[in-house]
């Protein structure tokens, strides 16, 4: 057992508990369920920093790791554990949700005992996905997320939510289940090499499969998380959803649920199938560009304040997918640190679009105009936010943006031809961002206040400073002080990128163990326990050549750094 | 032809069940009134009888052992009394369903649960059948049943119509089956299933018992509603009163795909096949593949539930048949995914055909999308029950439809030189948009307004199914590792 190991089946335990309490609470005590919805997110959030005390920023495997069997008969387990890459994300999560409770006590008026449920149920879907460590589990957790922000779209959403909330589930399904083949697949070879039958994600990530095989398997993984992004020319789904789902949806959506993507690709696709991922990498990469440059464009010709973020959001998770595809720490560093800023600052946005539709009820931006005037301090923390998202140095999204920048430049040809090209391309969508959000905020928020029914809107309630208030201050901390985050990503980080090279060089040819690619008869010998469980020496052959792989190990984690040595015994 | 006393012991479920039925058809005449509840306890009576009957003996049997009985006709097994017990638990739901669905619309012929147990019968005879003349019986004793059971509105239009049409296709449906056999048991000289591999891998006319073979697989295509023998199924399925189409969506198809994991599962498969994957195994992936997607594709239009349901099972047969392939095709955990899921299936069909009667009453039927519009407001514990069933026949974690068809996939994954992974790649493409219509009715109920009260048809038995099946598919997808292990 290692330290903390409690913390994170917390962190799953308390929100079903806040969710089966609140549902069997009277209907009609709506302040009650809003009590219990609050409590439950800022008491997890608590527990959440807990992770934090116990994490070891000088090591890069997994911490905190909980390993208990789960479905005998397949070789799943319920198996949690946090990295240098996930503490982070599971951090955001946990302390948007009690925000975003907070922000929709008025906008949420009716069945609010079946909203709050639905949020402690997806927040989670949510912490699991990020810290699965068996695939199964995680895809488990993955679907588990769908149906509560199908209810929020659905129930609590606009005029087209029935189009938008459909439409959201379809998309991410069909990614999902090609993905699901894929882990079948896996999970099949890896039983067949080795005679275990395991989800393990560890284990599974020490088996190489013959390149061909690895193409269509990151194709399958890919395609669920470049939906989930989105990657252009996946993004439809994304303005739709947003536009319809409530406040407190839009923010969970953009601010949490968009990195499962990058961190689909960060912790499975590329990992798992890393041949996959160097021959699809310019193919995303040219794609991400285009989502970048695309999505500033389209957002600037929004009408729609929450269309026009959408969009933006399609820009800005196009920095993370091409930092990830630059294969080099500075770029998957950077890569994270803009996920986490983002989250932040597309979640204020969303946040604030909220609060002035709860005073105007309308989303055009010809509707409003000189409202600085009305809202002095929702103005200017507004103006923080935008600036963050736009990259101002000093904020959080400049560090994101610039580091994701900086690695793509620098990568090498063989992971992402043409870097600076496509850094060059990228770059401008940095000066695009600027251009709509900067329009945005004119066109709100100076001006003349010519609208009559914009004359006596009220400034921010207290409840609503309270909202906004940790946001902000989150966006200076990390654009002022971003070293501690960087610093205690580093190790998984860089281990991530070592291992993607180890794994990478390894010859093609049936699937084997990393650090196995024996020639033919020592495949056969490993297969031979299983195949003849039955006959004495073959079993004998069996064992002998399972010291032999005892031994070849320990000469390897004597050789390798210690991350890809740990990857690769894991798998026994 | 000797005659074993002790083997009548490990037919107690077929006894059980046919002794209830004829004191049913006794019973009947006593109970004069409109009150016909004492016949419903009857028949539950029969069913739980014969359901516990086959949990004793299944736990007497030795994992993987298997016994012939009655020289050679039938085998008992502990597949063979998982399945026993999974019919007799259809017939105990499906009894359970009926009467508010008889006071609504007015059939309430006492006959039916006479009628009801002894098709049960047939089908635990599928269940435990080694022989190619049990089979035939066990096949025919089922379906004439149904063919009745569907009948039985007889003032209904739609219901004569329904049940000529499944008449008339079954009754071809027989004809290849009985040709099948015939030419088959010609080949091979013998009907027992247990030496049928050996003589047709030496037999001398390889032709003849491939025609046989095929004969036989589209006769059970037919019983399966498998593409492209499917076409009676959404009409029968229809005009059938709502219990009765959930016997046969969740029983009939159980047991057809019972007989075939006997006949081309344990028997005809395996690591050498009768005349290799021609045999059976390859038109039977081209008949999977093409099942679950035209059933999925025709489901995505339809507007009435009931239609909508139809097409879905049609698209869920094809799932079984992916299953059937990869056992067939060698892999290990064919068996044990089928039988997992055809709990699964049975019992969410039951579960979504009990919402469908429980929503309608006498003047509404309620069978349209459109109809179900804030089922969700003013009914939820109601509406609650459908959505764990559409989710399951979807396949969403966690319940246990998501596990049937993981298992069943990954099983097919398990089939050497990755043969089926295209198949598995349709069959998950069509889970995706199988999703689509199973969530318009998940949207109907709970994002729309109701347009005009609800009148359901309230009967306790008819809610204590719709509390009982959703318990189970949660149970089954929460803690998977028993119910899996009950088909070795």
């Amino acid at each position: 057992m290692q330290p903390g190991y409690f913390v994170l089946p917390l962190l799953l335990a308390l929100p079903l508990l806040g969710a089966i309490f609140v549902m069997c609470t009277p209907k009609e005590e709506h302040a009650l369920h809003r009590g219990i919805g609050l409590f439950f997110t800022t008491l997890t959030f608590a527990v959440s920093l807990l992770t934090l005390s116990y994490f070891n920023k000088t090591v890069a495997g997994y911490q905190e790791v909980l390993d208990v069997p789960w479905i005998p008969g397949l070789g799943a387990h319920f198996k949690v554990g946090i990295d240098g890459i996930s503490l982070w994300l599971v951090l955001l999560t946990t302390f948007l949700m009690p925000i975003t409770m907070l922000a929709a006590h008025k906008a949420i008026d009716r069945h609010v005992r079946e909203f709050t449920a639905a949020m402690l149920i997806l927040e989670v879907g949510m912490i699991g996905a990020f810290i699965s460590l068996d695939v199964f589990l995680f895809y488990v957790m993955w679907e588990v997320m769908l149906i509560p922000m199908y209810l929020l779209i659905g129930i609590w959403g606009g005029q087209r939510r029935l189009y938008a909330s459909i439409k959201f589930v379809l998309y991410t399904m069909v990614g999902s289940l090609l993905m699901l083949v894929a882990i079948l697949y896996l999970y099949t070879q890896y039983g067949s090499v080795t005679g275990e039958y395991t989800t393990d994600l560890e284990k599974l990530t020490s088996l190489v499969l013959p390149h061909n095989a690895q193409v269509w398997c990151f194709v399958a993984f890919a395609l669920a998380f470049a939906i989930k992004v989105p990657l252009f020319p996946l993004h439809t789904w994304l303005p739709d959803a947003h536009v319809e789902a409530p406040t407190a949806g839009s923010v969970i959506l953009a601010g949490v649920m968009l990195k499962f993507g990058i961190f689909g690709f960060l912790r499975f696709a590329i990992p798992l199938f890393p041949y996959g991922a160097q021959v699809c990498a310019p193919y995303i990469g040219v794609l991400a560009v285009i989502g970048i440059i695309y999505g500033a464009l389209v957002a600037f010709a929004q009408d729609d304040v929450k269309k026009l973020v959408a969009y933006s959001s399609v820009s800005h998770l196009g920095f993370c997918v091409l930092g990830v595809f630059a294969m080099n720490s500075a770029g998957i560093s950077g890569s994270i640190f803009a996920m986490l800023s983002h989250g932040l600052t597309t979640g204020g946005l969303f946040l604030g679009i909220g609060m002035l539709y709860e005073r105007r009820h309308t989303r055009r931006l010809a509707e409003y105009g000189g409202i600085w005037k009305q809202m002095p301090v929702f103005s200017a923390l507004f103006l923080i936010i935008t600036m963050g998202s736009a990259g101002l140095p000093g904020l959080s999204g400049f560090i994101g943006e610039f580091l994701s920048l900086f690695g793509t430049f620098n990568a090498e040809q063989s992971s992402l031809p043409m870097p600076r090209l496509l850094g060059a391309l990228a770059a401008t969508g940095v000066i695009l961002g600027a251009v709509y959000l900067l329009y945005m905020f004119q066109k709100v928020f100076f001006g003349k206040l010519d609208k009559t029914k914009n004359g006596n809107l009220p400034d921010m309630s207290d409840r609503e400073l309270v909202v906004f208030l940790p946001l902000v201050l989150g966006i200076f901390i990390l654009g002022v002080a971003p070293r501690p985050l960087l610093r205690s990503m580093e190790p998984s980080v860089d281990a991530f990128v070592n291992q993607y090279h180890n794994k990478l060089v390894e010859p093609d040819g049936p699937a084997h163990l990393q650090g196995h690619a024996a020639p033919t008869a020592a495949a056969d010998a490993v297969n031979a326990p299983r195949a003849d469980a039955g006959n004495g020496v073959e079993r004998d052959l069996g064992k002998i050549a399972a010291q032999a792989r005892e031994v070849e190990r320990t000469l390897d984690a004597a050789n390798r750094a210690p991350a890809a040595a740990r990857v690769a015994g894991g798998a026994q | 032809m000797t005659f074993v006393t002790t083997d009548m012991a490990y037919i107690a479920p077929l006894l059980i069940l046919t002794v209830t039925g004829m004191l049913l058809v006794i019973a009947e005449s006593f109970f004069r009134g409109r009150d016909r509840a004492g016949l419903m306890g009857l028949a539950v009576a029969g069913s739980v009888a014969s359901f516990v009957a086959s949990v004793v003996l299944y736990r007497q049997l030795e994992p993987g052992s298997s016994k012939l009985i009655f020289d050679g006709m039938l085998v008992a097994d502990r597949f063979g009394f998982a399945l026993t017990g999974l019919f007799s638990v259809i017939t105990a739901l499906v009894a359970m369903s009926t009467p508010a669905h008889q006071r609504e619309h007015g059939w309430e012929n006492g006959e039916y649960y006479a009628i009801l147990l002894l098709s049960a019968a047939g089908m635990t005879m599928l269940a435990q059948a080694a022989h190619l003349v049990a089979i035939f019986i066990g096949v025919e004793t089922m379906s004439i049943g149904v063919y009745v059971m569907t009948a039985l509105r007889r003032r209904s239009r739609r219901g004569n119509e329904a049940a000529l049409k499944y008449f008339l296709m079954g009754a071809f449906a027989t004809g290849f089956l009985l040709y099948g056999m015939a030419l088959v048991y010609g080949a091979a000289g013998t009907a027992e299933l247990a030496q049928m591999k050996t003589k047709l891998l030496a037999t001398a006319n390889p032709e003849i018992a491939i025609a046989g073979i095929l004969l036989m697989v589209i006769a059970f295509g037919f019983k399966l509603a498998a593409v492209p023998f499917h076409m009676w199924a959404p009409d029968a399925y229809e005009g059938a009163p709502t219990p009765v189409t959930a016997f046969m969506a969740a029983g009939v198809k159980a047991a057809a795909v019972a007989a075939m994991i006997r006949l081309f599962g344990q028997y005809l498969g395996g690591d050498v096949l009768p005349f290799g994957a021609v045999g059976w195994a390859s038109p039977m992936v081209i008949i999977a593949g093409l099942t679950i997607t035209v059933g999925n594709i025709a489901a995505v239009r339809q507007n009435n539930v009931k239609r909508m349901l139809a097409y879905s099972s049609i698209s869920h047969g094809g799932v079984m048949l992916v299953g059937l392939a990869a056992m067939g095709l060698g892999s290990s955990t064919g068996q044990s995914s089928l039988v997992y899921y055809l709990i699964a299936y049975s019992i969410t069909t039951i579960a979504s055909f009990a919402v469908v009667s429980w929503v309608g009453s006498r003047d509404r039927e309620r069978l349209l999308v459109d109809d179900w519009a804030g089922l969700g407001q003013k009914h939820p514990a109601a509406a609650l029950a459908m959505t764990v069933a559409l989710l399951s026949l979807g396949g969403l974690p966690p319940t246990a439809g998501f596990f049937g068809k993981f298992y069943v996939f990954k099983s097919a994954m398990d089939v050497a030189d990755n043969q089926l992974i295209w198949l598995v790649a349709i069959g998950v493409v069509n889970s995706a948009i199988s999703i689509y219509y199973y969530l318009r009715l998940v949207t109907a109920m709970y994002f729309r307004e109701p347009t005009e009260p609800f009148t359901p048809s309230r009967s306790a038995p008819l809610e204590v199914v719709m509390v009982l099946c959703p318990i189970i598919i949660l149970a089954m997808g929460l803690l998977p590792g028993f119910w899996l292990g009950l088909g070795n």
